[in-house]
Order: C-alpha cells, then structure tokens, then sequence
C-alpha cells in the first residue's frame, strides 16, 4: 500500500513537472497553454509573466486566452507578406528602411500577431537587451487583443 | 504463440501506430487529404508542419485543398532554400502528387508560407508550364497572398 502511495506521488510531481515544463499551467482555471521559444536561447519566462499580467488585470481577456489559444510561439518576428514578391526586393536577406510596404513594416515591428485558422498566438522575439518590464507590458496587452483575434475566428466565423 | 506474446505484439504495435501517424502521417479522412512526412534530422519539424496543414485547412480552405491535391510528400530539410526556404524537385517522380521540401527554421508562419509556394510550383509542373516561364514571380506571390490573409497583427 506505502509503496503505491509513493509510486503515485511520484507519477503526480512527474505529471506536474511535465505539464509545467514547457508551458503556462493554471489548474485552478484548467488552463494550460504551450510555449515555445528557441531552443537555446529562448526564455518563457517574460512569457509566463505577460500572461499572469492578463490574469491579473483582465479576467475576460485572461478566460479568451485560455479558451481559445492553445500555444504561444516566440518567433523572430510576424511576417504579413513576403518581400521576395516585390521584384526590386527579390534576392535581398535584409531591406533598407522605406524599402518594405507599409502593412509588412508594421507587421514586423509588432509585438505579435494571430494567425488565422489556428490557436496560436506568435510573439515578436524580444530585441537584444530589449526585456524588462516595458516588454511584458507590452506582450501582455499584444496577448488581450491577439486571444480576441483568434476568439472572433472560431466563434463568430470572421473567416 | 503464447497469450503474453501476443500482448506484447500488440502493445509494440499500437505504440508503433501511434508514433507513425503522430509524427509521419497527416491524415484526414474527412477531407480525403492523406500526406506523408518524411523523417526530420529535429523530430519537431514534423509536428510544425503539421501545425501549418492545420492552420491551412481552417484558415484558407482552398489553399489547403490544393496541397492535398498535389502534395504526397513533404520533406522537412531544414537545409534547403538556402536554410529557411523551401525546394520543388521538377522530376519524374514528381509527375503525381509531388514531394516537397519544406524548411520550417523560421516557424509556423513561415512554414505555412513555404507550403503554398512549393505546392505552387507542384501546380505549375503538373499544369506543364514551359521552362521559360517565370515560375518564382507568381510563387512568390501566391505566399505573399496567403500571408496577408492569416497573419492579423492590428
């Protein structure tokens, strides 16, 4: 009977570890959301903090992003068109500034951005010594209005 | 054989089951859209280009149905397209439903992208476009289109 008891609370410190690991995991609210970020030099700690700010100061945004966003990737940076289809540009790896439209240079400066027909929300990768609490803030309130994005998706159709 | 081999047989079986269609398979029956996944270097290649077919089939509908169409196989080889693009083969074998090298370095977003390139130029083949035609300037803009319509970021 002890010996199960261990195995089980062993299996539970496991189950728990593995679900935190790698993800924001809220039991209370049954919420639990993935994170992926580079493999070495990736932190989800900002991460984890910009979503308890959501939780802290936006419960409705805070219950959107748990019902509707499945896994928060940092990406290097939200793409809303691809350069190489203007010819000027095609061949070139890095764009003088002007050289981008409008929508992809906004797009790129972004904090993040939804991709439609998924639950995944991308962050902007936070620039070299660009963390702190100015980035959170900044994540948290990209987190609100990207979890409304995906929410008006798969709930009211705007396909 | 023996009741306990039998069991084993099965669990290593499912198991097997389990990891292929996971890692190896986009399957959807619904949509009569069956695609193999050739072995990653990173295992996790795999699973983002299982995100983008995802992301495509409720995103852009469309888009979707014309990599089931004319994609068998898609190869996740980081290396191709110069590390972060993608790569068509205008072969033999790809006279059918093609194989497609898809680089999925740069993440979900670009990954989708470089999906609906490639099945452009798969398209383009398989219509029997003539060499001299400018395959890329209307591949290029198939992604930058796909891009505009998914990526939502104000």
């Amino acid at each position: 009977m002890k010996r199960w008891a261990i195995i089980a609370v062993i299996a539970l410190v496991l189950l728990w570890g593995w679900l935190r690991a790698f993800a924001w995991f809220d039991p209370v609210r049954l919420c639990r959301i993935h994170i992926d970020v580079e493999l070495l030099e990736g932190d989800r700690a900002p991460i984890r903090e910009a979503i308890a700010l959501v939780r802290r100061e936006d419960p409705l945004a805070y219950h959107a992003l748990c019902r509707w966003v499945d896994r928060i990737q940092e990406e290097r940076q939200c793409d809303a068109g691809d350069p190489q289809a203007d010819p000027r540009l095609r061949g070139q790896s890095a764009f003088a500034s002007g050289a981008l439209d409008a929508a992809l240079s906004r797009a790129r400066e972004a904090p993040g951005c939804y991709v439609r027909g998924s639950r995944i929300i991308v962050l902007r990768r936070a620039p070299e010594g660009g963390g702190g609490p100015a980035l959170v803030r900044a994540r948290a309130d990209a987190l609100k209005r990207l979890a409304g994005y995906s929410r008006a998706f798969w709930s009211e159709g705007t396909r | 054989m023996t009741r306990r081999r039998l069991v084993v047989i099965g669990i290593v079986g499912a198991v097997v089951a389990v990891i292929a269609l996971r890692y190896f398979v986009w399957l959807d029956l619904g949509g009569r859209c069956i695609i193999g996944l050739r072995p990653s270097l990173v295992g996790y290649d795999n699973t983002t280009i299982k995100r983008a077919l995802a992301t495509l089939h409720r995103g852009s509908p469309e888009d979707y149905r014309k990599v089931c169409d004319h994609v068998a196989w898609i190869n996740p080889n980081p290396s191709c397209g110069g590390f972060g693009g993608g790569c068509f083969w205008h072969s033999e074998g790809n006279r059918g439903r093609a194989s497609v090298d898809i680089s999925t370095e740069h993440g979900l977003i670009w990954t989708v992208a470089i999906l609906v390139h490639e099945t452009c130029h798969a398209i383009q083949y398989h219509q029997g476009r003539p060499p001299q035609f400018d395959l890329e300037h209307e591949c290029y803009g198939e992604d930058d289109r796909i891009l505009r319509a998914l990526v939502q970021f104000e």
